[in-house]
């Protein structure tokens, strides 16, 4: 499967520790997606470019990887 | 004593690297890294893996590099990201000790001696690499040993993702075969002398007696023998280190040759104003004022001269500088980028012998004018205020230094 950097717009949480959590992802079209749960978090090199910190999440069931790429998100979309 | 644990990594061919794990569909053309033509900064600074292969070799220009190879796609430099992937590699190397030397963006020595914790060098060597790549996206290659010097050496060798050890046991075997400009400091000077005393190899420089290199080349081939036989005790610094800074400079490729006495006296101008803003910046002054000219057949040379008075004023450093300028070049050959620096540094308040002949108002004057300037650029930018002259050829001067370069090179002493 081809994969494509989508840069995005992301809404995030950061509580009162200073933890930062991506709550909602809003594509160019406007479209909004909820991210239910983040399953993992680590630094890493995407396969589309870039790298960052990684945030795997799950979005309706499915799983994507949402980069934090210095001070920008990016998905590894499955979209161009 | 303890033996010593020396790491130098080496993050392969950096800025391509780093263009090409930013967008990986540039690993599968030839590709390099290289200002802009326009405005004469056109040289490579550095290729990937394909473009080697049609020997493009960095600093050639681009119009060469060209020639050599067609298709070859250039990308401009983007220092900004190259500072803050380097930083993040390093950090990396940060978590295994708090003994970090970089040397350059790219390479830097990391010296485990004393955090055993984690394995041997060679298994935090392999760890290293394994987390840069996964993490950062980047692959490096890496020597071990037990000097800065055969570390340096080892991550020479293998290219990309090398790991290379160098042991007092192996030494002999590994580093001692290789040519001798493989060696740290050697450079093409260095081996056409040594060639010429029939010293070819890293090993044959080690077993020359070290009278015989004194003579030759003075202190310094007492140093590459002792680098050849593997007696560098040189530490890597502390991550705290800041390297005293031991000379201010500034220098431009102009946009255009420049002809005459006329056209670099106003780009002096734009330097001298930035080489003295920094200094004061960090508060020195300096005793020794030098002028590095390359004209567009790509020669080079420095002229320096001492001044009496120890100074961080621009009127002062450009006298001297016209002087030099004056004293050393007709402008038979058009030039292409010129520099000035500063050197023999003290403390901007370092108490200095005042003169009989020397008007210390009309100093002191020249100084409070530079500031002034100084602090009307820090509010408004470097193009809102300037010398009528450097008007007469606003494309030429039309450069801010102090904000424009941003790498330096170091040297290892």
């Amino acid at each position: 499967m081809m994969l494509y950097k989508r840069y995005v717009d992301v809404v995030t949480l950061i509580d009162k520790e200073g933890t930062m959590t991506p709550v909602l992802i809003i594509w160019d079209d406007g479209a909004k997606y909820k991210i239910d749960r983040v399953i993992e978090i680590r630094k890493s090199a995407s396969v589309v470019g870039g790298s960052g910190i990684l945030y795997k999440c799950r979005i309706k069931g499915q799983v994507r990887n949402l980069f934090f790429e210095k001070n920008r998100w990016f998905i590894e979309s499955y979209h161009p | 004593m303890k033996e010593r644990v020396i790491l130098h990594c080496d993050i392969n061919h950096c800025y391509a690297q780093i263009e090409e794990m930013k967008f990986p569909q540039l690993r599968n053309v030839p590709m390099a890294v290289g200002g802009h033509e326009e405005s004469r900064h056109g040289i490579i600074l550095a290729k990937n893996l394909l473009a080697k292969k049609f020997k493009i070799k960095t600093g050639e220009t681009l119009r060469d590099a060209k020639r050599k190879c067609p298709e070859l796609v250039i990308v401009h430099p983007n220092y900004d990201d190259y500072l803050y992937y380097t930083e993040k590699v390093k950090d990396i190397y940060r978590e295994y000790t708090d003994k970090v030397e970089s040397f350059g963006l790219d390479e830097a020595w990391v010296d485990l001696s004393s955090s055993s914790i984690f394995g041997s060098g060679e298994e935090v060597a392999k760890i290293i690499q394994k987390r840069v790549l996964e993490e950062i996206g980047l692959t490096i290659s890496i020597g071990v040993s037990f000097n800065k010097v055969f570390a340096k050496l080892g991550s020479d060798l293998i290219k990309p993702s090398g790991l290379v050890v160098i042991t007092r046991e192996n030494y002999k075997e590994t580093v001692w075969p290789l040519p001798v400009e493989d060696l740290f400091y050697v450079g093409k000077a260095t081996k056409r002398k040594l060639e010429v005393m029939n010293i070819n190899t890293i090993g044959e420089l080690a077993n020359t007696g070290v009278e015989v290199l004194r003579k030759r080349f003075g202190k310094m081939g007492e140093v590459l023998w002792g680098f050849a036989n593997g007696y560098d005790l040189s530490n890597v610094t502390h991550i705290d280190y800041q390297r005293e800074i031991k000379s201010v400079g500034n220098s431009v490729t102009a946009i255009r040759d420049i002809i005459n006495y006329e056209d670099a006296k106003i780009v002096f101008y734009v330097l001298s104003e930035s080489v003295a803003s920094r200094l004061k910046e960090s508060g020195l002054k300096g005793y020794v004022v030098s002028i590095s000219l390359r004209n567009n057949k790509l020669e080079w040379f420095t002229r320096q001269q001492k001044r009496d008075i120890p100074t961080n004023i621009s009127k002062e450093i450009m006298e001297t500088t016209l002087e030099l300028l004056k004293n050393n070049y007709d402008f038979s050959i058009p030039l292409r980028s010129i520099g000035i620096s500063v050197s023999m540094l003290v403390p901007d308040d370092y108490p200095s012998q005042m003169s009989l002949f020397i008007n210390e108002e009309e100093r002191d004057k020249a100084k409070r004018i530079d500031e002034t300037l100084d602090k009307i650029r820090n509010r408004f930018g470097h193009y809102s205020i300037h010398r009528a002259c450097v008007l007469l050829d606003s494309k030429l001067t039309g450069f801010s230094p102090k904000e424009d370069h941003i790498i330096h090179p170091v040297s290892y002493f």
